[in-house]
């Protein structure tokens, strides 16, 4: 029974780390309705920047994390003005074969500036084993959660409170509008790809404890994240985090009991059979946050 | 044809070299063209080729090394393995709308990889399929680099001619229809799924085919040799070539083959360029080749 609770929070760590992932993706596609292959190297670059803080830095574990979020949004906001802007107006195979593009380069380049020796980045919260009613678990796992939690409550209190982030559900469900309403199109644009970029650079930080870093960790990462924003739903974020979660838990589960080798196939197997039951997506074709 | 005798002529003692660089270029461009097949003339921005000219290449060469399957059966087998398994994948996959292919067949191609290459038992995995044997053909054993040559010419000669036959005529114009006005060329009773399916299928076994001769040509065969990257190259290829062109697809892939090898371009350096070209060409594409994506009735 332990061990089925023990894969279960396993599952929910692993889930958080999708969840943010895929919410920053979920962002981009219902704000901007652009699909950002990218969005792995984003998580990649967010967990290089931490390692370079924390390690080579040696800043401490909470400063190191901001550190990575803060270089994230800066990526972001520069991924935004070269790349995006140029295609956003595009059709989605122009935008799709760029974005891969531009995935490859980033992937290439971190190989060449990093290396690809994995790296470590071991913290006291990662390395000490805890036992937690009866589980075995670390606190940088329960961090992983509680830090998921935090993000969404405050991408929620965003979403709706700040007139910003009104601007960016209006602009999810009809750009013209908006532009009519005088709403800045272009600084909402700025905006989400900041938050999405930071969301990875966050997740980074408080994942990257657990696992190492290598250069072409973002395209599993990425394909998963993708998986979840199509199971719930393109563009809906609610959805994607909800599929985040339903992901990580399932791989767990089958890398526990099934096969640890093939666990990251479930995820594309997960995805596969939830359309060939509802191809539009657990949740239906919601565009929103 | 006899160009290669030519600039060995011109370059004595460089003769393997050349006549390597023309077979990587042969198989390249074969590939390319059956890759242009769905991309191109049906308009089905697949990323799941890898993952058929692998299964093509792993079939030729496990049925080769493990059960001693002679040359011709195992090329065979690649060919409808690699159909079979597109047609397999073709079936969800093809229900889902635009982006969602792309990503599913993405999904498909890392998923074969993480297959093949965790599978050590059967794929020998990160191990590699090594002593690959040459090819024999009805006793004719093909040994020599001329002589592979000549095959990869001959596959090659075949890839072109079956690519020229399936985009022209009344089969291309239904490729080309469904490609540009999916609603109008349903309308005019073509289904759309069928005809997707089928070059989808078609040039899945192709790849298959090179992927086969692959394997033969390089006597390894490692799971490397199926991932993004060769997507990536792919593409490049088709855009700076030209979509739906043999010509400019041939040319394209004399490019990104020939000249990296020439050059000794080491392949992460490779990537990154070709990445930034891919990236360059896409965002200030002519209006040939927006105008190509463009044509499609809008969702």
């Amino acid at each position: 029974m332990e061990d089925l609770l023990e894969q279960l929070l396993h599952g929910l760590t692993l889930g958080s780390m999708y969840a943010m992932v895929a919410t920053g993706l979920a962002l981009m596609f219902g704000v901007v309705r652009l699909i950002n292959f990218a969005h792995g190297e984003f998580f990649m670059l967010g967990a290089y920047a931490f390692w370079f803080s924390f390690k080579e830095l040696h800043l401490p574990y909470a400063v190191a994390g901001v550190a990575a979020a803060a270089a994230m949004t800066v990526f972001g906001v520069v991924y935004q003005r070269t790349v995006i802007r140029a295609i956003l107006d595009r059709t989605w195979h122009v935008q799709l074969i760029a974005t891969l593009a531009t995935s490859i380069v980033m992937t290439n380049l971190a190989m060449i500036v990093f290396g690809t020796q994995a790296k470590e980045v071991p913290t006291t919260l990662s390395s000490t084993v805890i036992t937690v009613g009866g589980l075995r678990t670390t606190w940088q796992r329960l961090l992983v959660v509680a830090g998921a939690l935090v993000v969404f409550g405050a991408l929620h209190w965003f979403v709706t409170r700040t007139k910003l982030g009104k601007a960016m559900r209006a602009m999810s469900q009809n750009r013209e509008a908006c532009a009519v309403v005088g709403v800045d199109v272009q600084k909402v644009a700025l905006v989400t790809f900041a938050v999405s970029a930071a969301l990875a650079g966050i997740a980074a930080a408080l994942v990257t404890p657990l696992f190492n870093i290598f250069p072409d960790m973002g395209a599993l990462l990425a394909l998963k994240a993708f998986a979840a924003v199509i199971v719930g739903g393109f563009g809906y974020v609610n959805g994607a985090i909800a599929a985040s979660f339903l992901i990580g838990i399932a791989e767990s589960l089958a890398g526990g009991y099934v096969s640890y080798a093939y666990k990251d196939a479930f995820a594309f197997l997960f995805m596969i059979a939830v359309l060939l039951w509802r191809p539009q997506g657990l949740f239906g074709r919601r565009i929103g946050i | 044809m006899g160009l290669p005798w030519i600039v060995a002529a011109a370059f004595p003692g460089q003769q393997r070299y050349l006549l390597h660089i023309l077979v990587f270029t042969g198989l390249f461009a074969s590939l390319a063209l059956s890759y242009d097949l769905v991309v191109g003339h049906v308009g089905s921005l697949s990323l799941a080729h890898p993952a058929f000219f692998g299964i093509g290449a792993y079939a030729a060469a496990l049925l080769a090394t493990e059960a001693k399957w002679p040359f011709v059966a195992g090329l065979a087998a690649a060919v409808l393995a690699a159909g079979a398994a597109a047609l397999l994948i073709g079936v969800p996959v093809f229900r889902l709308a635009e982006h969602s292919l792309a990503i599913g067949t993405l999904g498909f191609a890392m998923v074969t990889h993480i297959v093949i290459l965790n599978w050590v038992d059967f794929t020998r995995g990160p191990l590699c399929v090594t002593s690959i044997p040459r090819p024999s053909i009805a006793g004719l054993a093909i040994t020599t680099l001329p002589a592979y040559y000549w095959l990869t010419l001959a596959a090659f000669a075949v890839a072109a001619v079956l690519y020229r036959a399936l985009t022209t005529f009344r089969l291309g114009r239904a490729f080309h229809a469904v490609r540009d006005n999916e609603p109008l060329a349903q309308a005019a009773g073509i289904n759309p799924l069928k005809y997707r399916m089928m070059a989808f299928s078609i040039g899945a076994a192709v790849a298959g085919g090179v992927g086969a001769l692959y394997a033969h040509y390089l006597t390894v065969l490692c799971p490397e040799e199926l991932t993004i990257s060769l997507t990536v190259t792919l593409l490049v290829i088709l855009f700076l070539g030209g979509v739906g062109s043999l010509r400019g697809i041939v040319i394209g892939a004399v490019l990104f083959t020939a000249l990296p090898e020439v050059l000794r371009v080491a392949p992460t350096w490779r990537l990154v360029i070709y990445g930034s070209l891919l990236l360059a060409i896409v965002i200030r594409a002519p209006e040939g080749l927006d105008a190509l994506f463009r044509r499609r009735a809008p969702r």
